[in-house]
């Protein structure tokens, strides 16, 4: 951790991250008003102190609806990435170990997957469910999970022929204990990494979808609802377009900043362009 | 290289099959089926256009039988017609008995589409390739500085607030470019040139949206690329026969640079492809992308399915051509050697 935060880049990234988590956490202590309070005497009110970030179309504050936002992006970002994860350590691990078809088998498929674009596949599942905040994680995570895949065959490829994962294997040490005890724990770095890239393109994800309106459903906050108000008032509201985006893009840069510094931080081999 | 192009199409075949099937797993996904309404199934639609939808994907055959006959549709290209009141086909027009041609609705919107992205993908190249080499050239100095801020910001920036900020500014606040739709009225009476012109100044803000991961991706990609060429054995030897500098950049390392960049564009189509959603339902451009949305918000599921499997048909001819462009520029891979 502390070789981790070394970098520069991750300490920036930290930084940002952890500012959004604990507004979000502390989200209900910090809010000034009641996210989803209506008020038709003050609608579209511009920033002032008692609106920081001026009032939305239906009179709601809009600091406050951000702060309650930050938790989906938070919420969307963490379980989309870790269903991709599982899934995408459990293909790996099985392609990269028992090679053969089972590899063959699983690589067609990250193949396949990859071959129809991903935000045509979400909305095509999306329209045959129904659009809310469990279905949205569900289906960022099942199309997100190849990168994860391809990365750990990848490394179980490479880290099965090293000679400490043979001189256990001749020692006999069974496929359950190669793969949990060597092989995994040797490729943690990258899968790391990778998921912390991947919560930021799932953030993004989110809030296209909630902007489009197939994402989270109103009431209900999220950056890329306030979003959709701020296309809708676009010549009269410009902080209903503008704080959103913002706290996407930073939150978004966060996460990139963070998984690039870790990369840089913790894989020797990344560091090959830094002569 | 026939061998090559030969092998490489045979390859296509397992990955059509497993298109057809991820799409129809995504058709059975609904709980019960897409004509309940825990499926989003209009509740108030008509009992005929619910017997209509079961007829059209065959919902009372067996598992077995119905993929067959989803197999023969893709294979036929016939995905059916729009559940829209005007029941249009959904790819290819049709001729009725009495002679009336309906234009197909994917057919309409694809030339649209297809046209936004090779102008992105020619942005791209016209701008990420020069910032790649200039940022590789001063490694870690304030021009790489700067591009690497870009890269990172176009990495993070969503297309869509983007889009509505530069909608307000040159749109709305100056009136500087349209901002809906792709054609000006009064287009028809235009001589070509205005035309031109008129397409141009609608198509400026939605081709620049739909490049900026490309932008920031390529940026980056060029950079490094170029970087671990400067690095090898034979650049130094140009250098030490005493090439000039722009030779042995230009000549030398930018073209081995540059050869993997042909794989990633090709790989960067779906996600091309796929962000023309955004882009065109912002800017009520009548593409691919537009349809689907549309399509989705009706729950149009003919529209999606077709709109899906040749979203994917479209990505694999992408990769195909990006493969030739390789081997064609690359003597190694069409001759089959390894390494």
């Amino acid at each position: 951790m502390n070789r981790a935060l070394s970098n520069p880049l991750a300490r920036w990234g930290f930084a940002i991250i952890a500012t959004v988590l604990l507004l979000a956490l502390l989200a209900p202590l910090i809010a000034p008003y009641d996210p989803d309070a209506i008020d038709v005497k003050g609608i579209l009110l511009a920033p002032s102190s008692g609106h920081w970030m001026g009032t939305d179309g239906l009179g709601r504050d809009v600091f406050s609806r951000m702060l309650f936002g930050a938790r989906i992006s938070l919420l969307v970002g963490f379980v989309a990435v870790g269903i991709a994860t599982v899934i995408g350590v459990i293909l790996g691990a099985l392609s990269g170990f028992y090679r053969g078809w089972v590899d063959m088998v699983i690589m067609r498929l990250v193949d396949v997957m990859l071959s129809i674009p991903t935000f045509f596949l979400i909305l095509a599942v999306i329209a045959f469910l129904t659009p809310s905040i469990w279905n949205i994680m569900i289906v960022i995570g099942l199309t997100s999970w190849m990168g994860v895949t391809r990365l750990v065959r990848a490394e179980f490829l490479s880290l099965r022929e090293r000679e400490f994962v043979l001189s256990a294997q001749t020692l006999g040490a069974r496929n359950g204990r190669l793969i949990f005890r060597h092989l995994l724990p040797n490729s943690l770095t990258p899968i790391i990494v990778s998921s912390v890239l991947g919560i930021a393109s799932a953030v993004l994800v989110e809030s296209g979808l909630s902007f489009l309106g197939l994402g989270v459903q109103p009431p209900q906050a999220s950056w890329g609802n306030i979003l959709t108000d701020g296309k809708e008032y676009l010549e009269f509201a410009w902080w209903l377009s503008l704080f959103p985006g913002m706290a996407i893009l930073l939150t978004v840069l966060g996460y990139n900043l963070l998984g690039e510094g870790l990369r840089d931080a913790l894989d020797p081999r990344a560091t090959k362009n830094q002569h | 290289m026939t061998r090559y192009l030969l092998k490489r199409l045979f390859w296509m075949v397992p990955l059509l099959v497993g298109i057809s099937l991820i799409s129809f797993l995504i058709m059975h996904l609904a709980p019960g089926d897409i004509t309940t309404t825990e499926a989003g199934f209009n509740p108030k639609a008509s009992e005929e256009s619910r017997q209509k939808l079961r007829q059209l994907y065959h919902l009372d055959e067996p598992l077995l039988v119905q993929y067959g006959l989803w197999l023969k549709r893709m294979a036929t290209l016939d995905f059916g017609t729009s559940f829209a009141s005007h029941q249009r086909p959904v790819f290819l027009e049709h001729k009725d008995e009495k002679g009336n041609v309906s234009k197909g609705m994917i057919q309409e919107a694809l030339p649209i589409t297809l046209l936004i992205n090779v102008l992105s993908l020619a942005l791209i190249i016209a701008v990420a390739l020069p910032l790649g080499v200039i940022s590789s050239l001063y490694q870690n100095k304030s021009p790489d500085r700067a591009i690497t801020v870009f890269v990172f910001v176009g990495f993070a920036v969503p297309g869509f607030w983007l889009a509505l900020l530069l909608m307000y500014w040159l749109g709305v606040a100056h009136d500087w470019l349209p901002i809906s739709g792709l054609h000006s009225l009064g287009y028809e009476h235009l001589a070509w040139p205005a035309r031109l012109w008129d397409t141009a100044k609608h198509l400026a803000i939605p081709v620049f949206i739909s490049s900026l991961g490309g932008l920031a991706g390529i940026s980056l990609f060029v950079r490094n690329g170029m970087l671990d060429v400067l690095h090898q054995d034979y650049i130094t030897t140009a250098r030490a026969k005493g090439l000039p500098e722009n030779a042995v950049v230009y000549r030398h390392a930018l073209r081995n640079a540059m050869l993997p960049l042909i794989t990633i564009l090709g790989l960067s189509i779906p996600g091309l492809i796929g962000g023309s959603v955004i882009a065109e339902s912002l800017f009520a451009i009548p593409g691919m992308g537009k349809l689907f949305y549309d399509a989705v918000l009706m729950r149009d599921f003919p529209v999606i399915m077709g709109i899906l499997t040749i979203g994917a048909a479209l990505t694999l001819i992408g990769n195909l051509l990006a493969d030739i462009a390789y081997a064609w520029a690359d003597p190694r891979v069409r001759r089959g050697v390894t390494g």
